[in-house]
């Protein structure tokens, strides 16, 4: 039987594509493949996960990124040289703030846009799995509730007066742990009992109301990845 | 229907959410790696604090595959957050060596536990091969953080501290796991978490 909706496709970009984005934008981005040779590359795969947030009408977040980059970015030309150790820790902040937020923001958006079941359906026409693809959305739907939670029992042990750096390490991140832990874990097993009941269990094949193909938008994206890895290749091994 | 030893979907949420407990405090402490000293103690402190939650990880596995998924996983995110692929690497291989010795256990021997968690966080000591094996490459992409920097890693970190920091890293593997332990005596027994 086929279900209809109103708007049956849920973001712009196919879930497969916005893995691959991911990919290259960490090979090139974070590890800095091939330099000087990618320049080009690299600055546009800096640029269009803002891009991609913008489409999606993400205007604060973006622009607020966008702020840091540059700002950081200038900041690394102020202190590049006869640095002394604090301006040398500061110096390496700044680098990896620079090195990451673009994959950030891209992973941003890939958690707002992407349903799980999209994601997971995504994943089965890869013929990726299940033993992995159940872990990894795991993860990343509780990347936030475990920053949440920490925050949490942060401001709850500040109040008790269990600071960090108090005489009692061990105790203050003891103190923090274990509540962090059972926390976590009780919202686990509610989560398994969700899943179960959506039958993610059953061992049949999965339908998904949206629909996921590639389109237009995804060539442009694909192309970029492939021309990327290509420029690479031709640098590295024919250069 | 817990007699089946196929992986069910409880299991894998199981896994998920453990790995995600310990990528995010990798993450908190791997911050501090930008003091130069601190990037060598790194192999002390993740050992043992990641040694609670996994702990209590492995008491929730009564399966073959879990633990190896854990590491395959983290092995994978150390590669999408800057390291290197060797953490992917050893981090799958240590995962498979740590199966079965926590196999070896039953699936509930405390030894064999703080033994398996010891061997599978080796990926953590698997972070250092760039600096070791190719000190210069890992340091073109660094050359702003200031010579200084430079010269405090390389000179902590020579080439005969490699196999010094596996045994670390091993022995503040059984440490946390056996920390790991003790916590879980202490609060989640009771709470009847574990």
């Amino acid at each position: 039987m086929e279900y209809s909706l109103d708007r049956n496709i849920h973001s712009l970009l196919d879930p497969r594509t916005k893995l691959l984005l991911l990919f290259t934008s960490s090979v090139f981005v974070i590890g800095t493949a091939g330099e000087a040779w990618m320049k080009v590359f690299y600055w546009m795969l800096v640029f269009l996960p803002v891009l991609l947030l913008f489409l999606e009408k993400e205007w604060g977040f973006g622009l607020i990124s966008i702020a840091i980059y540059v700002g950081s970015y200038l900041a690394q030309f102020a202190l590049q040289h006869n640095l002394n150790a604090v301006e040398s820790v500061l110096a390496l902040m700044l680098f990896i703030i620079t090195k990451i937020l673009p994959t950030v923001i891209l992973a941003r958006y890939i958690v707002k846009t992407t349903k799980v079941s999209e994601f997971l359906t995504a994943m089965n026409r890869m013929h990726v799995t299940d033993k992995l693809t159940i872990p990894i959305s795991v993860i990343f739907r509780f990347f936030p509730t475990v920053v949440e939670e920490s925050k949490a029992i942060n401001d709850a042990m500040r109040m008790r007066g269990i600071e960090m750096g108090a005489k009692k390490a061990t105790e203050a991140i003891e103190y923090r742990m274990v509540p962090l832990i059972a926390s976590c874990s009780i919202i686990g097993e509610e989560l398994s009992a969700a899943a179960m009941t959506r039958g993610l269990d059953v061992g049949k094949k999965r339908s998904c109301i949206w629909k996921i193909r590639f389109r237009f938008p995804d060539l442009i994206v694909i192309l970029l990845c492939l021309a990327c890895f290509i420029w690479w290749g031709v640098g590295r091994f024919f250069i | 229907m817990e007699k089946s030893n196929r992986l069910n979907a409880k299991d894998l949420i199981n896994v998920g959410i453990y790995t995600a407990i310990c990528a995010v405090l990798c993450c908190a402490v791997a911050m501090t790696g930008v003091i130069p000293i601190m990037m060598v103690l790194l192999v002390v402190f993740v050992p043992i604090l990641t040694g609670i939650p996994y702990m209590l990880f492995l008491t929730k596995v009564k399966k073959f595959g879990m633990i190896l998924i854990l590491n395959v996983l983290m092995g994978a995110l150390m590669w999408v957050t800057g390291m290197s692929y060797y953490a992917l690497v050893v981090g799958t291989i240590s995962g498979l060596i740590a199966e079965f010795i926590y196999r070896g256990g039953k699936y509930k021997s405390k030894w064999c536990g703080i033994m398996a968690y010891a061997i599978s966080g080796i990926y953590c000591w698997a972070n250092y091969f760039g600096i070791f094996f190719n000190a210069d490459a890992y340091f073109a992409t660094r050359q702003n953080f200031g010579q200084e920097y430079i010269d405090a890693v390389t000179g902590l970190l020579p080439v005969w501290m490699c196999p010094v920091l596996l045994v670390v890293d091993i022995v503040c593997g059984i440490i946390g796991g056996w920390i790991g332990t003790k916590i879980l005596k202490k609060h989640f027994e009771k709470a009847g978490i574990a």
